[in-house]
């Protein structure tokens, strides 16, 4: 079986080898990988090596912080591997099962192989995996470099650290599969795990902050000698104790010296090879949900070549009514707006998607909030005004540049259906427009938001003169006039890009389809910043020139109009334009020329 | 009501159809064979306008599809191998959708009846995510059918369905072509050929082989012998080897 598993691997990695050598004939696979490996080289690589004098004075001085940082990302790293397990016993899934491929299952599971063989083959396949992401890992991120030990003994511990997690996770749904079917008091197990394990994280926050506190009021700040802290609260034996898997864990990575990785390395692996027993002696069943999940992954797998963003959580897209009632007659631009909302509504709207919204905004307003209200205190300035504005500038900036990335439903959500679209009795220019309103609509909505946000945030105290009720309400209606435009015209980019250049753009949507994707990406993220610019700038020069031009002779919101309506003319040529053209190509675009 | 004259279509230096001439009437079935890569598919995307053929003409109701694509195109359904549907409409969702493409008035009194005829009534407020493959084969046909086009082409049609969706689907050209709607469909079945279709076309790598009636073609290729399968025919004419 390990050599069927060997042969597979090895042979598979050889011939994607080959395959990715070979496709660097074409243009598009080499620019990308020259940018992407050229970017590695400047921002990883090259920053990794030797240090300057100066700079390795600094990392001493670092040193010290960076322990703190790092036994803080430690710990928050272990709670989140709890957190995970907790989970699975909270809510474990219907039918557990191993991760393995739809060929592996179409080959492996019909074979005369044993249950036992199976997860043996999942483990070690996994192991390759693990093998490659822990090298990579230590060779590009040298940041823990100032505690000593080698790249090499980073890569074995990094190892560890996930072949251990992986073990432990197969292991909790194997052992949740065999307790479903075996035991009656199934719900009991799980509550009796769950509180156990919220006892014991509760158990090691109460030792932690305890030796926290001590250590405070020995000294007269936590940051005076933050190694000390980190010491003290290592070599606590209470602590000690609570957190000794993790310490057997960990401990390689954080060898300070060959001598010290020797001696952790021990207990790291026996630990690990009692994972390895406990994974691969637990009876239970795994077939059906290995299938399910392999079906869900080839799923998500197409749907990202389709051009499609990943559905946020397990769940399946669900019917709902239309945004608005669609008559059968008028423009059929329309019946794509109204087909793209429906599907944005079920595709980015989810409960579950807008949840991670609300915690990242959260997070967002924790970690800004107190860095802007210090600047606003530090001016004298006000406190709730500043940083509403940061906020709402800093949205805004990512509703532009990034929202055409997310916002998807148009003709790069269509691909698979281009040969449909291609056959209604439809102006290639305006299947596009119709293609491109639902986003733009979605990502203006935003900006108008945050344009009213803006305006009622702006100078509370009224120190701004030229600033009065009116201007400010002129101002507002015409940038939320500008804004569809703007919108409009960004969704312009990557569309015509997917039209332009299919072969590219599919590239760029296989996931892990190698450092050439990667520099396809980035490539593309460039262009979307350097057209926004170019849209926008001369945008912004006729608006500055008109407004300075005529404010003396008309006051500021009449120039403020007039400036609109040359900025409006600019930017609603240039959607014309980019529309017609976007149709014109899409009429000829034929998808099996450029993905040959 | 479909005239094709002298098309091709070139990939770079690669000609998938050449010089591909013929013409399908109100109430024909015409059959397009012909080993794997003989240029059946990019024929029928030629023809319903997907790609754009490199020279030649082709007229659907009376419309050059080269110079009026949109009216050409209102005439014309189009049904690929595999359903290609918009996966968060439900199949009520499609139909109103595709009746506000096509302009298609009153459609709810043409839906219903497509949709109890293909079985899908009970499915109407259900996904794409949620049928079937032989139901997705069918909501893609009420799609098509709800503009009531006179010109209809299939691609490899029976792909996917079962022994009653291969019956159903057989009946539903032949019904559809004797109410007056010409039809072009590409399939390897050569059974199909003899169950649906009046006239054959012959493809091998990008031309035309053969063309006419079924009797016509097997004449063409029996060399007087009695009773020679349209196998046999199909081998004879392509020489046995891929496109």
């Amino acid at each position: 079986m390990l050599g069927a598993l060997l042969y597979l691997r090895l042979t598979s990695l050889r011939n994607l080898l080959v395959q990715r050598v070979r496709r660097l004939r074409q243009p598009k696979y080499l620019v990308g990988t020259a940018v992407a490996v050229a970017y590695f080289y400047f921002i990883l690589i090259h920053r990794n090596g030797p240090a300057a004098p100066a700079a390795a004075m600094a990392a001493q001085s670092m040193a010290q912080a960076g322990l703190l940082a790092s036994a803080a990302t430690c710990g928050g790293l272990c709670l989140l591997a709890v957190l995970r397990i907790a989970f699975l016993w909270i809510m474990p899934d219907e039918k557990p099962g191993l991760r393995f491929t739809e060929p592996e299952i179409a080959f492996l599971f019909p074979a005369p192989v044993s249950r036992r063989a199976l997860i043996h083959f999942r483990l070690v396949s996994s192991q390759f995996a693990i093998l490659f992401t822990s090298v990579l890992i230590a060779f590009f991120f040298n940041r823990a470099g100032y505690m000593g030990g080698s790249r090499a003994t980073r890569a074995i511990g990094w190892w560890i650290i996930l072949s251990t997690f992986d073990l432990h996770l197969n292991g909790t749904k194997l052992t949740l599969s065999r307790l479903r079917e075996r035991s009656p008091r199934f719900l009991a197990w799980r509550i009796a795990v769950v509180l156990a394990l919220a006892a014991y994280v509760y158990a090691v926050f109460r030792s932690g902050i305890a030796l926290v506190n001590a250590y405070a009021t020995q000294t007269q700040s936590l940051l005076e000698a933050p190694g000390a802290l980190v010491h003290q609260v290592l070599s606590s034996p209470v602590f000690f104790w609570l957190t000794l898997p993790f310490r057997f864990v960990l401990a390689p990575y954080f060898a300070s010296g060959l001598g010290d990785f020797a001696a952790a390395l021990g207990p790291a692996l026996l630990f690990l090879g009692l994972h390895y027993y406990w994974v691969s002696h637990t009876e239970a069943r795994f077939e059906e949900g290995s299938i399910a999940l392999a079906e869900k992954r080839a799923a998500a797998k197409a749907a990202m070549q389709r051009g499609e963003m990943p559905r946020i959580g397990n769940s399946r897209p669900k019917a709902s009514p239309g945004p608005f009632p669609l008559s059968e007659s008028g423009p059929p631009e329309i019946a794509f707006l109204w087909k793209n909302l429906l599907s944005m509504r079920s595709a980015l709207f989810s409960r579950r998607a807008l949840l991670i919204v609300a915690a990242l905004a959260l997070w967002a307003a924790a970690s800004l909030g107190p860095v802007l209200s210090h600047q606003a205190r530090r001016n004298g300035g006000d406190f709730f005004s500043p940083m509403v504005l940061g906020f709402t500038a800093i949205i805004a900036v990512y509703t532009v540049l990034l929202g055409p990335q997310i916002a998807r439903q148009d003709l790069r959500g269509d691909l698979a259906n281009a040969d449909i679209l291609k056959t209604y009795p439809v102006a290639g220019w305006r299947i596009a427009l119709g293609q491109l309103l639902a986003p733009t609509l979605v990502l203006s909505s935003i900006l108008w938001v945050l344009i009213v946000v803006a305006a009622a945030a702006a100078d509370p105290l009224g120190t701004i003169g030229w600033l009065s009720p009116g201007v400010r309400v002129t101002a507002a209606v015409c940038l939320a006039a500008v804004v569809p435009f703007v919108c409009l015209i960004q969704m312009l980019v990557p569309n015509t890009a997917m039209v332009l250049f299919p072969g590219w753009y599919q590239a760029t949507r296989s996931r892990g389809g190698g450092i050439e994707v990667i520099g396809q990406r980035m490539i593309f993220g460039v262009v979307q910043l350097l057209f926004a610019l170019l849209v926008v700038v001369p945008s912004v020069l006729a608006a500055l020139l008109v407004v300075f031009s005529s404010q003396w002779i008309l006051g500021a919101g009449p120039a403020i109009v007039l400036a609109t309506a040359a900025v409006l003319m600019i930017l609603a040529s240039e959607s014309v334009m980019g529309i017609w053209w976007l149709g014109e190509r899409f009429e000829r675009f034929d998808l099996s020329v450029d993905t040959r | 009501m479909i005239e094709v004259q002298a098309l091709a279509k070139q990939y770079g230096s690669f000609s998938a159809v050449r010089d591909l001439s013929f013409s399908v009437r109100p109430g024909e079935v015409l059959g397009l064979v012909g080993p794997n890569g003989a240029g059946k598919t990019t024929t029928l995307r030629c023809l319903a306008g997907i790609i754009p053929m490199t020279s030649g003409t082709v007229r659907v109701a009376g419309h050059d599809l080269a110079v009026d694509p949109v009216e050409a195109k209102r005439h014309l359904a189009f049904f690929a191998d595999e359903p290609r549907l918009f996966e968060y409409l439900t199949v009520r969702q499609h139909l109103a959708f595709v009746a506000r493409i096509y302009g298609v008035r009153d459609h709810e009194t043409i839906a219903t009846p497509l949709l109890e005829e293909l079985e899908l009534l009970e499915k109407a407020d259900e996904l794409p995510g949620e049928l079937s493959r032989g139901m997705k084969q069918k909501l893609v046909i009420a799609c098509g059918l709800l503009h009531s086009p006179s010109v209809m082409f299939f691609d490899e049609p029976l792909t996917g369905l079962d022994p009653l969706g291969i019956r159903r689907m057989k009946d539903s050209i032949v019904r559809r072509a004797q109410a007056g709607a010409a039809v072009v469909l590409s399939s390897h079945l050569l059974h199909l050929l003899e169950e649906v279709c009046t006239n054959v076309l012959i493809l091998k790598k990008g031309e035309k082989v053969a063309d006419g009636t079924l009797s016509e073609v097997s004449a063409q290729f029996s060399n007087g012998e009695a009773g020679v399968s349209l196998e046999e025919i199909f081998i004879r004419a392509t020489g046995g080897t891929e496109g």
